[in-house]
């Protein structure tokens, strides 16, 4: 293996980018990545810290998730205490299923941090014609807050 | 959702070698393991019946057996199947079309679709409904599950809440050499699966659903059209339809509900009577209301539905041209039982049905078991 390790990113899309400068009320924002490797259940190319002049205003989250016959991305604005400010559903390319991006259904997530559990039909609602998707996403958003919830108690600073 | 990425390089492997030229083997192999990941989804679904009748000998049957397969191309085209095995012996292409995302909101698509009329029609597997069987609005009045060949548009907003199709489609087929439709199953005959269908007249069929409230799902759907027919020459072989179709889905923790009204409208019926000799109704519809409650705590992994619905439909609700209106076509049922679901995916029904008839001679009642799966 090389010694170095090169930091790898996912592409982030004009897209995601307008999301996210959105959420934090900026024109411009600077992301990098937050890991210098995988850890359990956050790659690291997925996950990036925020910051505008220096500042640091939060961080984001690009994923990916089983649809029905698909895979669908989305993203997860958090605060610097890593509060979600934002989730949206970037691209979904099927048909069946897409209802998931509706903003009245994201916005369960809202403020939720990593010590918030998600499940299906308890404190998410479900929506009938999308099941798939919606466990998908729930169950997507759960790992990610455990994810975030084991990283922190493995001592890993948030803000770096 | 499965991926068998065996099968998957196998597939990609011949289907590229023949339309790619590689400089090497390695190369191949390279492109292979960058592109073969996802683009193969196998998936399935399935129900395993008894019906029990009183007076009459049971029936056990693989009522179907449905293989899934959906291939993405690239990240815009995708084509989607769905093989179905009927009664172990029988098979049918349920679907078969290719889906075109153009944007986030928009796609376009042809070939073999469902017809997007009530719930059941395009969710009909084992575990997204109550009841051994389907309802039997479900089957008389909208033909579930109703197919045909055509071609439109389908998509969402997610800033608005809602889902929307339309299709230019193929219809029934009224008169095939001979005259097809009649009273008692209504539409149903007419079903013409794709294969090596009749066409005369294009359809029109469009459904919007709104889903921007809470726990709650709507929908509207409009087909209209003139039946198919192989006598171009003679106008007394097809009759105009209009079909209206209005639903709902709510889930709340352990409580849910589900309710349709659908109703069809033919013109030119006296005609077609008259000259096939036959007694297809005029008006057609009915509806049905169900409820549902989980006795197991929702945070179990299992879940059991206890459920209760009616039914009340009638194929006969007007009929023209001197034809009498059939009693017996007009359909009250209810049904009582409980979905078992072992796991997501799996499901173990029991249910009770009891059918009569505004003509109220010897209803049928029926015990029915039922294992579905879904993957």
């Amino acid at each position: 293996m090389a010694a170095f390790a090169p930091v790898l990113m996912l592409g982030v899309s004009k897209k995601a980018e307008k999301e996210i400068n959105k959420t934090f009320e900026v024109s411009q924002t600077r992301l990098a990545p937050v890991l210098s490797q995988d850890v359990t259940g956050i790659e690291q190319k997925r996950m990036f810290r925020v910051t505008s002049n220096e500042n640091l205003l939060g961080y984001a989250y690009l994923g990916e998730a089983p649809s029905k016959t698909d895979t669908f991305e989305y993203l997860v604005v958090f605060d610097v205490d890593f509060a979600v400010k934002k989730t949206k559903v970037l691209v979904y390319k099927e048909d069946y299923g897409g209802e998931i991006g509706s903003k009245r259904w994201l916005k369960q997530f809202l403020n939720k941090t990593p010590d918030d559990r998600f499940a299906y039909r308890q404190n998410i609602a479900a929506i009938s014609g999308a099941t798939i998707s919606v466990k998908s996403m729930t169950e997507a958003m759960n790992t990610l807050m455990i994810s975030l919830a084991s990283w922190r108690e493995n001592g890993e600073p948030y803000k770096l | 959702m499965r991926f068998f990425p065996l099968l998957i390089l196998l597939l990609s492997l011949q289907a590229f070698a023949q339309n790619q030229s590689f400089q090497n083997s390695a190369m191949r192999q390279l492109y292979n393991l960058a592109n073969t990941e996802n683009r193969l989804t196998l998936g399935g679904y399935g129900e395993i019946n008894f019906n029990g009748f009183s007076g009459k000998a049971n029936e056990i049957d693989v009522q179907r057996l449905v293989l899934l397969f959906a291939y993405k191309f690239d990240d815009r085209v995708q084509f989607v199947t769905e093989i179905e095995y009927e009664h172990v012996k029988e098979v049918y292409v349920e679907q078969a079309f290719v889906n075109y995302n153009i944007n986030n909101n928009l796609n376009a698509r042809a070939g073999l679709m469902l017809v997007p009329m009530g719930i059941i029609n395009e969710y009909h597997e084992a575990t997204t409904f109550n009841g051994v069987e389907r309802p039997s609005l479900d089957g008389k009045i909208i033909p579930s599950t109703w197919r045909e060949i055509g071609i439109g548009l389908a998509g969402k907003s997610n800033e608005l809440s809602f889902r929307y199709q339309i299709y230019a489609m193929n219809g029934f087929v009224s008169f095939n050499e001979a005259y097809v439709l009649e009273g008692l199953n209504g539409l149903r005959s007419g079903r013409q699966k794709g294969a090596e269908s009749v066409n005369s007249d294009i359809n029109l069929s469009a459904k919007i659903e709104y889903y921007g409230l809470p726990n709650i799902r709507f929908g509207l759907a409009v087909y209209s059209g003139k039946t198919q027919t192989t006598d171009l020459e003679n106008p007394a072989t097809q009759v105009g339809l209009t079909m209206l179709g209005a639903d709902y889905r709510y889930t709340k923790g352990r409580f849910s509900s589900r309710g349709q009204w659908a109703q069809t409208t033919l013109r030119d019926v006296a005609a077609y009577n008259a000259a096939g000799n036959t007694d297809l109704g005029s008006k057609m519809g009915g509806y049905y209301l169900e409820a549902a409650y989980n006795v197991l705590p929702l945070t179990n992994r299992q879940r059991i539905d206890m459920f209760v619905r009616f039914e009340d439909f009638d194929t006969h609700k007007e009929t023209a041209g001197g034809v009498a209106s059939n009693p017996a076509f007009h359909r009250k049922e209810t049904t009582l039982g409980f979905s078992y679901h072992l796991s997501p995916g799996t499901v173990f029904k029991a249910d009770y049905q009891h059918k009569n008839t505004a003509a109220n001679e010897n209803p049928i009642k029926q015990f029915n078991v039922g294992v579905g799966f879904f993957f």
